[in-house]
Parts: C-alpha cells; structure tokens; sequence
C-alpha cells in the first residue's frame, strides 16, 4: 500500500467502524497499520490451496442433561 | 538457617522448612511480606499486596500442622510457599486490572483464578498481584499507570514484559514463585531479562479461567521460578482437566503429565538441535554466546533451520493486533485516551485490519505448525536465544540488531513470537557471563506436550551451572 492508501484505509476504516482518532492518535495509527500491511505482505505471499485449514478450530456445545 | 537466609533459597527449600516446623508459615510469609516492602520502591514488581489474606492463610496453614490434620498437611508440596501473581489473574476481592487504569472501575474478583487455587491447594500462600504491560500488550512493562517494573539486577533497565513485574518479584527474592502470562513471549522475555527460569508450557495445557485475556488463541500461563525443580513442580501441581462447569474453551483439558519424575533423567537419546538463520540474524553477539554455550554444553552441534519462521512470526502480529484489539473496541471507541500511551495506537491500528489478512494468518499459522512438526521428527530439542540482548535501559526506543535499528518494545519478542504462534513448549533457562553484567536467557524447545523434555533440558544446565538464578543483591 502507499502512505497515501493507508492513510485513506485508516480514515475509511475508523470511520465505519465508529472509531473517532483523535489527532493526535492518528499519526501512530497510520504508522501501526503500515507495520501490520508489512506483515500481512509476508502472510499473502505463502503460496496456500483451498485446504490449507485455518488453526483455529470450533467445539460443538452440548446441552447440560435434563435434571430429573 | 536465618529466615533471611531461607529467603534466598528456593520453593522447595522453603516447604522443606515449613513440613519440618523448622520455621512457621507465618515467619516464611511475613518475611517475604518485609522483603517486598524493603525494595518494592526500588523494583515496582508488586501492585497490590493481600498482607492480611497472606498472614490469615499461612496462620491456617500453622494451626493445620499442630492439628489432628498435620500429617496430611505435612504432606502439601508448597508448604507455606509465598507466591505472587501478574495482576491479570483474578484475585477474589480485588478488581483484575491486566495492568490497566480502565479495569479500577471493574467489580472486585468474586473468586480466585483456577492456577492460584490450585497453588493454593498445594500449600502455596499469595501474596499479591504484579506489574504488566497493559492489557499484556508489550515486552518492557513501562507501565505509564503505575511506573515500570525494573530490573533487579539494574535498576535502572527494564524487566522485560509484558509479565514484568513477576520477573522482577523472583529475581528480587521477594518470592520464589510467581505466574505471568505469555502470548508472543510475555514470560520468555522477562525470565530472560530478569535472569531467571520461565516456563511456557504447551498452548491449551494450563487451564486459563479466571485470567483476564489478551489474544485468546495464543495466550499461555506459566510459572517463574529460580530453580528447575520449582519450576516443574509448580507446572506439574498446576497440571490436569478442570472440573464441569465454567471452563477455558482452549484449554485441553489433558490429564496431568509429570514432569518432575523426568528432571534427573539426563540428556540421554536427546537430539538437540541449534536454530539458525532468522534467529542468528537477529541476536546481539550477548545472545549469541548464550545460546552457544548452552550448545556446548549440551553437546549440540548441529544448526537448523526453522521452515516458514518469518510467515509464522508475521501471522501471531496479525493475529495478535486484531484480536487484542477487538476484545477492546467498545472502550477503543470511547475512551482511548484511557489507554496506555505505549500501546495505545497499536490497539487502535490492530482494530481496522482487514478479516482477509488474519484469516490467511490462520491459515499460515496451520501451515507453519505442521512444518515445524515434521523438524521434531529429526530433533528433540531446539535452542535459540529467548531476547536480542540483555535488559535495556528504561525509556530507550531504538536498540540495534546486526546493523539495523529497531523500536525496542515490539521487537524484544521478535525471538518468541515465532515460537509460542505455534504453542510449543519451552523453558527460558538465564545464562551469566555471556553479558558483562546482566543475564539473558535461552529457549529450550520441544514438540507440544513434551514439557518433561525442555524441563528435563534445564535441570541438566542447571546442575552442570550453566544456568542459574541467584537473587539479586538489592
């Protein structure tokens, strides 16, 4: 992304999600999500196929028996 | 032996003189109470200190041993044991504050945390809540809310983070024991800064309830302590399902495991390997003589590689900086100034992150882990360097790696971020004279649940005095 792209990203993305940075928040925001884009880069370039499953795995609840 | 004199000794020592009524529990904890008092303004480990639940428990515990009851209670492990806890673990009757100003205005605890109780059933008497990184986002505990923890061996560096201040209160000799936290290298770093042993047991082995968390997927809790013995011991007491009812949905729930038993097996039929490029790459030459001495002794020679460990380090941020930040999106949202400065604008960042990156960070993270396993069908045992380097000044931003400048508080972890993303076990053992001054630790790795073999690992060191944890002399 471009410093101009994730600053729109920033401003687009707090604003949808109700997120009011104040001014002086916004510059290490920006700064942050830059770092994370850097990041991400390293994660999208592994190359996965459609069963490559996520590590986070879901446990069914069962219902607590019926006292009598 | 002096009361003083015991306090220098560890765990076991110390329930040892308890189950032998050659001191009481209550001289044991209040001398652990005066000890924290002499030299809290110096460390600023502690918190908060529960002295009259402290001195109720270990009056008890007294009255128990003279009663028809004794040889039972002779009989509980950690006998009169002071213990502490990072103020992330609830504690009946105080508000759990994860190190935060926003969570003073949480209701008081109704109940202690599942790993106090079970210390506590053991014998064990708490003492109080300790320093952290706010929220446990941070490897220093500069904690703006309360003040830094610092480093007993220098006060005038960082303890390390984010389970600072229980570093600090176990290098301090203010107790043998204590219990953090550990996401991307939260007890890692500290045992190493502090120089002393950390454990980080396999993801979903300890029981979480009643722990405030950070990163769901990738939280851990562990022990500190100054010997290997204490170490497992508490691991081993702090080991087993939990009972029906509320518990921590990422937890196992396995039956206990020992470790104990394995400490005096040696290093016999162990393939120990050295971790090489990214984490050779990113080490001062401090961590560099650590890790090679341990090798040396160990008699490891041979250097590997860890498969995808870049990816693997880039999915825990990713993971990390969403889901932390989620987890506190209302308070995000409204009071943001309430934050800790430090880390406030990574919260912040790690809420606007789009759910394709850490979806394929999930993905990456599976990947990563089923590589890493198939290693471990070639070594038992790995080693790296637990920090970049030794304790840093407090306040400082920037340290150098191999010439490249980085931000201290987020890559003092860049070592076991890589590690824990994928829940594996390993001991921080702290090795001496490869700093001038300070201590830095090593992480002993092994395949998940095979915490006996990184324990086993240290307590060779250990007796061979390559590492070790004296106390700090404050």
């Amino acid at each position: 992304m471009t410093p101009e792209q994730l600053v729109s990203y920033v401003d687009a993305t707090s604003a949808a999600l109700g997120l009011r940075l104040r001014a002086d928040h916004r510059p290490g925001v920006v700064r942050f999500f830059g770092l994370a884009a850097e990041f991400a880069a390293l994660v999208e370039a592994v190359p996965l196929g459609p069963h490559d499953e996520p590590a986070v795995n879901f446990t069914p609840v069962t219902p607590r028996e019926k006292e009598a | 032996m002096s009361i003083a004199a015991l306090l220098q000794k560890d765990a076991s020592a110390m329930a040892a003189a308890v189950q032998s009524k050659a001191v009481s529990a209550v001289a044991l904890v209040q001398a652990s109470l005066d000890r924290i008092e002499a030299t809290n303004a110096r460390v600023n480990a502690f918190t908060d200190v529960v002295r009259e639940r402290a001195l109720r428990r270990a009056a008890q515990i007294d009255a128990s041993l003279f009663s028809d009851r004794g040889a039972r209670t002779r009989e509980l492990p950690l006998l009169g044991v002071p213990f502490a806890v990072k103020s992330l673990f609830d504690i009946a009757g105080l508000p759990t504050l994860a190190g935060s100003k926003i969570e003073r205005e949480s209701p008081p605890a109704r109940s202690d945390a599942e790993l106090v109780r079970r210390l506590e059933n053991a014998g064990a008497v708490l003492v109080g809540a300790l320093n952290m990184d706010e929220y446990a986002y941070g490897f220093t505990t500069e904690n703006s809310h309360v003040g830094a923890a610092h480093n007993p061996h220098d006060l005038s560096r960082i303890a390390g983070g984010s389970s600072g201040g229980s570093g600090a209160a176990v290098a301090a000799g203010q107790v043998p024991l204590a219990l953090g936290s550990d996401t991307n290298g939260s007890i890692r770093v500290p045992a190493s800064l502090c120089g002393v042993f950390g454990l980080k047991p396999t993801f979903g082995r300890l029981p979480r309830t009643g722990s405030y968390p950070f990163v769901s997927s990738l939280d851990h809790l562990g022990p500190f302590a100054r010997s290997v013995r204490d170490l497992a011991l508490a691991y081993d007491l702090m080991q087993g399902p939990e009972a029906p009812g509320l518990r921590d949905n990422g937890c196992a729930q396995r039956e206990a495991e020992l470790a104990t038993p394995a400490l005096s097996r040696g290093l016999q039929g162990l393939r120990i390997g050295v971790l090489g490029g990214y984490f050779r790459e990113r080490a001062q030459p401090e961590a560099l003589t650590a890790v090679d001495a341990v090798a040396q002794a160990l008699g490891a020679s041979q250097t590997v590689e860890l498969p995808m460990v870049e990816a693997g380090r880039a999915a825990a941020f990713l993971i990390t900086n969403s889901e932390g930040a989620a987890l506190h999106l209302p308070d995000l949202r409204t009071r943001a100034h309430d934050f800790e400065p430090l880390s406030r604008d990574r919260f912040l960042a790690g809420a606007l992150l789009p759910a394709a990156w850490i979806a394929r960070a999930q993905r990456v993270r599976r990947l990563y882990a089923e590589q890493v396993a198939r290693l471990f069908e070639r070594y038992d045992v790995l080693l790296a360097a637990a920090t970049p380097c030794a304790a840093t000044p407090i306040g400082a931003e920037w340290f150098e790696i191999n010439g490249q400048r980085l931000p201290v508080r987020p890559s003092m972890g860049v070592l076991t971020q890589p590690i824990s993303c994928i829940g594996l076990p390993v001991c921080a053992v702290p090795v001496w004279g490869a700093h001038p001054d300070l201590p830095i630790g090593v992480q002993v790795i092994a395949a998940p649940w095979r915490e006996d073999i990184v324990l086993r690992v240290a307590a060779a060191l250990e007796s061979a005095g390559v590492a070790q944890a004296p106390v700090a002399a404050l």
